[in-house]
């Protein structure tokens, strides 16, 4: 989990504060600690699961696991990198699990039956497309794209995330981008 | 339907995407202390479990330890008073010595000779 041009920021440091304190047992501590991070956590998992409640149980989940690693963690990567790591390993445990890709529709879509004017009918039909295409774009590339563009990770941190090396993060993005253009090319003009 | 430029791809994925960027849910940071209460709760309880077989195995390993060490125990006992009733007896033995030491010595010869003569046989 060691990302080599780590250079901890204030927020950094007030998370290896918070998770010094949770080593300790610090339940206060704790809170504060997901209240910061699980927004983001809830977001890329919700994506990853196709659903929010699966989502919240796996961001649970993760935040469980950190407390019980939290006298064993070393601040060698930011702590949101950490998090999104644990939850990408869960997420590959889910799929394994139920041994398919999860479901594309999210909980957030809009019901296509409140729309009447043609605008909206076409804004719905372009999210549903985005979340098929999503869903059908291999794992690693999905996390890889979802981290980069949702996440505004760098290609660093998603290849610690991933545990992968920075070039394998680079070939799945672009293979996203080419799947993506493939699957959504009723909506866009070919290159 | 009316079609993007491919260029449009890019910023409509950004927009998608990004519009779960960040989920806020109410009252999550409660749930996740609850959920390590009840984790802390479930090791205690595994840990008291596996303390408890630990007690009940190290309780059977000693009765079976301490097993040769009582017949063993029983052993000495019975030898000790096997020693005890030697002894005893060498004591009563050694007195009956002592006895026939204070006994007069008598000629065996001469009882019999008397008795006859008492009789007159």
């Amino acid at each position: 989990m060691a990302n080599p041009n780590y250079s901890p920021s204030a927020e950094d440091e007030e998370d290896k504060r918070l998770m010094a304190l949770v080593a300790q047992g610090d339940d206060h501590a704790l809170r504060l600690l997901v209240d910061r991070h699980h927004p983001r956590l809830v977001g890329y998992l919700k994506v990853e699961v196709g659903s929010q409640t699966t989502a919240e149980e796996l961001a649970m989940e993760v935040f469980i696991r950190v407390h019980r690693a939290a006298s064993r963690w070393r601040p060698e990567a930011k702590l949101s990198t950490y998090l999104i790591h644990i939850a990408h390993n869960l997420v590959l445990n889910e799929w394994r699990r139920k041994s398919r890709k999860p479901t594309s529709t999210l909980d957030s879509a809009p019901e296509p039956g409140d729309h009447s004017h043609e605008s909206a009918r076409q804004v719905v039909e372009l999210e549903e497309s985005f979340d098929k295409a999503v869903s059908q774009l291999p794992p690693e590339q999905r996390t890889a794209i979802i981290l980069l563009v949702q996440q505004d990770m760098p290609y660093e941190e998603i290849a610690v995330a991933m545990k992968a090396p920075v070039s394998s993060v680079k070939t799945w993005i672009h293979r996203a981008r080419t799947r993506l253009r493939e699957l959504l090319k009723d909506h866009y003009e070919n290159q | 339907m009316s079609q993007h430029s491919p260029s449009d791809l890019e910023a409509d994925l950004a927009t998608h995407l990004g519009r779960s960027r960040s989920v806020t849910v109410a009252g999550f940071a409660d749930r996740v202390v609850l959920a390590v209460h009840a984790y802390r709760r479930r090791q205690i309880i595994r840990w008291s479990s596996y303390a408890s077989s630990l007690a009940a195995c190290l309780v059977a390993t000693l009765v079976y330890v301490s097993g040769p060490s009582e017949e063993s125990l029983i052993k000495q006992t019975q030898s000790l008073f096997r020693s005890d009733e030697a002894s005893q007896l060498s004591a009563i033995l050694g007195m009956a010595d002592d006895l026939a030491m204070l006994t007069p010595v008598v000629d065996e010869n001469f009882i019999v000779v008397e008795a006859l003569e008492k009789n007159e046989i």
